[in-house]
């Protein structure tokens, strides 16, 4: 069978995308260990590998050779479905996006699909804590819907002012529009409020409520067996790569840079920069009460975003 | 509707095998009911079938954060029973010590602590850091890292060493250089005072009907230190200021025990300065037997904990009866009523701001 050309060029830039993730997955799980390792005066991996490389070879490979062991209080088949179907969920949300003018798919709505999409990471978590019948997995499951209310409005809406001034829901046209300045200068409060989102929605320190080791043991991973648990583990780094991904993109120019390196190359160096803050952050903040992030969302976020909507319109839009 | 979850013994923020039946009603904690004794061991029995420094030993398992401060408070019981007195210079050596012993146990509270608050390791590593430090230089006081054993009736094992003076110098200002760094990375961390300020607030007349001691006590503004109240040592010659914070929430007791390490680092440079030349040995082990003189004794003394009493009955060879008052096992009860009301994260908050060591609960 002929493969025309059309198909061919579709196939690569699928291979060179999932290629893409698994290398930041793998880059950050290594760059987060030894980032918070340095941060507490420890080492971090160092046996396998030049500076411990390879240890999450390793980890995955016991991680999923062990049994996966589905609790008798669980609901069967919403535990056994939906922690691979959160990572392939992900991985989907990643395809949305744009790597540059040639690589990715470049919708007209891909902003809007996006948002929508991502909404229902939350409910997926919601769905996967019940299932398991575990309480501290319940309590989890009842926070992150809880947290959905304090942070998606104050994301929406700060992205709102992006797509106000570029007048289009594209990522590329997005992208594009930040040839003069990039939108983090022209709005750093939408910025500011959008990265804060970022983390609640990443489930980031100081927002990590969900899983909250010190208060809920893993949170809604409580009772996931070790395979399910290597998955949990590349759906937070495919998340980390998707939100560092859509920080780069809306708000730091993409693609756009010195045209000494390639695009790509330029799109990864600003996620990895934005992966390393947020672990930065990681390391040296404690956690925020679920009230607590309630109100700051509702009080703070939510004005703030407005307030950014306002100003983009009045200073670039009208 | 209530709901009601098990959390521990096994748990990351127990600190050991604490088990809290906690009944909720929301994410608003209604009761929270502890349920101790995993780690039972019946050191007071264990005593009894002893001679009296055998036994010190064992007392030093009971608190293992702080070993050295229950070491001298079962050793101060039996001098008290011999009718000893300890030597002058010995008092300025087991003064040093204990502080030393207690900043040390301070630090390792601060990083659990943090712990406790969702910030995984980051300062548990820093202050166990120093931690190692400290302990480092009571091994070079004492001769062990861990369980020193160094208390002798009458006096310590060993002298000070001859470099101690200036190891000691070097360190203390390195800790209050680091100490000020810590104050300083988490009373600006905006988040860091949300989850502790008016958080498990215990008034003053609480705080006393419910027995609290130490630094819990002291954050209720209540002005109680056996240190200065029944003062022992040097620590009337030092000067010894009790520090008192008045809210009575997390965040005074997370103070007062910042400036209680603050006050410790200046109470051993007063003393390396003021010590007295002389000797400083305690009685050997072997000589400790009858004639005792009292009965009944009973000593007070403070510990990193809180207060801590030993309640010894005494025979010819071994204690007929010895009680210890554990500190955190008080502290402890005093958990379910800062508890109600609370939000659920801040059960963790509260918790960690007892300082529990669950060898001292359960004894």
């Amino acid at each position: 069978m002929l493969i025309d050309e059309g198909l061919a060029s579709i196939l690569a830039n699928a291979i060179l995308v999932l290629l893409l993730i698994i290398m930041f997955d793998y880059t950050f799980g290594w760059l987060e260990r030894k980032t918070i390792a340095k941060a507490q005066f420890r080492h971090g991996p160092t046996y396998l590998g030049p500076f411990g490389f390879l240890q999450n070879i390793a980890d995955v490979i016991k991680l999923i050779a062990k049994e996966n062991i589905v609790p008798s209080n669980a609901d069967k088949l919403i535990f056994s479905v939906l922690p691979p179907l959160f990572l392939s969920f992900f991985i989907f949300l990643v395809y949305l996006l744009p790597f540059s003018n040639s690589i990715g798919i470049s919708l007209s709505l891909g902003l809007l699909a996006v948002f929508v999409l991502l909404s229902f990471s939350p409910l997926i978590v919601f769905l996967i804590g019940i299932a398991s019948g575990n309480k501290f997995s319940a309590i989890s499951a009842q926070r992150s819907v809880i947290m959905l209310l304090g942070y998606e409005i104050p994301l929406i809406l700060s992205i709102a002012g992006v797509v106000l001034y570029a007048g289009s829901f594209n990522i590329a046209t997005i992208v594009n529009d930040q040839r003069s300045a990039y939108f983090i200068f022209l709005m750093p409060i939408a910025f500011a409020v959008f990265f804060i989102s970022m983390l609640a929605e990443l489930e980031r320190p100081p927002f990590d409520l969900r899983e909250a080791d010190s208060e809920l043991i893993a949170g809604w991973l409580v009772d996931v067996g070790a395979p399910y648990y290597a998955l949990a583990l590349f759906v937070d780094y495919t998340r980390m790569f998707l939100g560092s991904l859509l920080i780069s993109l809306l708000f730091l120019g993409g693609w756009l840079g010195p045209s000494i390196l390639p695009p790509l190359i330029w799109l990864m160096i600003k996620a990895f920069v934005v992966a390393f803050i947020i672990v930065i952050i990681r390391a040296t903040t404690v956690r925020m009460r679920l009230d607590k992030l309630l109100s700051f969302g509702w009080f703070w976020l939510l004005p703030l975003s407005v307030v950014s909507i306002i100003l983009t319109f009045l200073l670039f839009v009208r | 509707m209530l709901t009601k979850i098990n959390v521990g013994p096994i748990h990351p923020s127990t600190h050991g095998v604490l088990r809290l039946v906690v009944t909720l009603d929301g994410d608003t904690i209604v009761n929270v009911e502890p349920h101790i004794g995993f780690l039972h061991r019946g050191v007071e029995k264990l005593v009894e079938n002893r001679m009296y420094m055998q036994s010190e030993s064992y007392m030093e398992k009971v608190d293992y954060a702080a070993p050295m401060a229950y070491s001298d408070l079962y050793v101060s019981a039996v001098e008290e029973a011999m009718g000893v007195h300890i030597k002058e210079r010995a008092k300025y050596v087991r003064l040093i010590l204990l502080e030393l012993q207690r900043i040390a146990s301070h630090l390792l509270w601060l990083g659990t602590f943090c712990n406790d608050l969702g910030q995984m390791f980051t300062m548990f590593m820093w202050t166990m850091k120093d931690r190692d430090l400290v302990m480092n230089l009571l091994q070079d006081a004492t001769g062990s890292r861990m369980f020193y054993v160094n208390m002798r009736v009458g006096g310590v094992s060993m002298d000070l060493p001859p470099d101690f003076e200036e190891h000691a110098k070097s360190l203390l200002d390195y800790l209050e250089k680091r100490i000020k760094d810590y104050e300083a990375f988490l009373e600006k961390n905006p988040v860091f005072i949300e989850r502790t300020k008016g958080v498990g607030v215990l008034s003053r007349k609480d705080a006393i009907n419910l027995g609290v001691t130490g630094p819990v006590l002291r954050a209720s503004g209540v002005n109680f230190d056996v240190r200065s109240a029944y003062t022992y040592y040097a620590y009337e010659k030092l000067n010894f200021m009790p520090q008192i914070q008045v809210k009575g929430d997390v965040f005074a007791r997370y103070k007062v025990r910042i400036l209680e390490m603050k006050e410790s680092i200046r109470l051993i440079r007063d003393a390396l300065k003021e010590m007295p030349e002389g000797d400083a040995l305690g009685m050997p082990i072997k000589l400790i037997s009858p004639p005792i003189k009292e009965k009944e004794v009973i000593v007070r003394r403070e510990l990193p904990r809180g207060e801590g009493m030993m309640y010894m009955v005494t025979d010819k060879q071994k204690p007929y009866r010895l009680s210890i008052r554990a500190p955190a096992f008080i502290n402890l009860s005093a958990l379910n009523h800062m508890a109600q009301g609370a939000k659920y994260a801040d059960l963790f908050a509260i918790l960690g701001s007892l300082d529990l060591v669950m060898a001292d609960v359960d004894r």
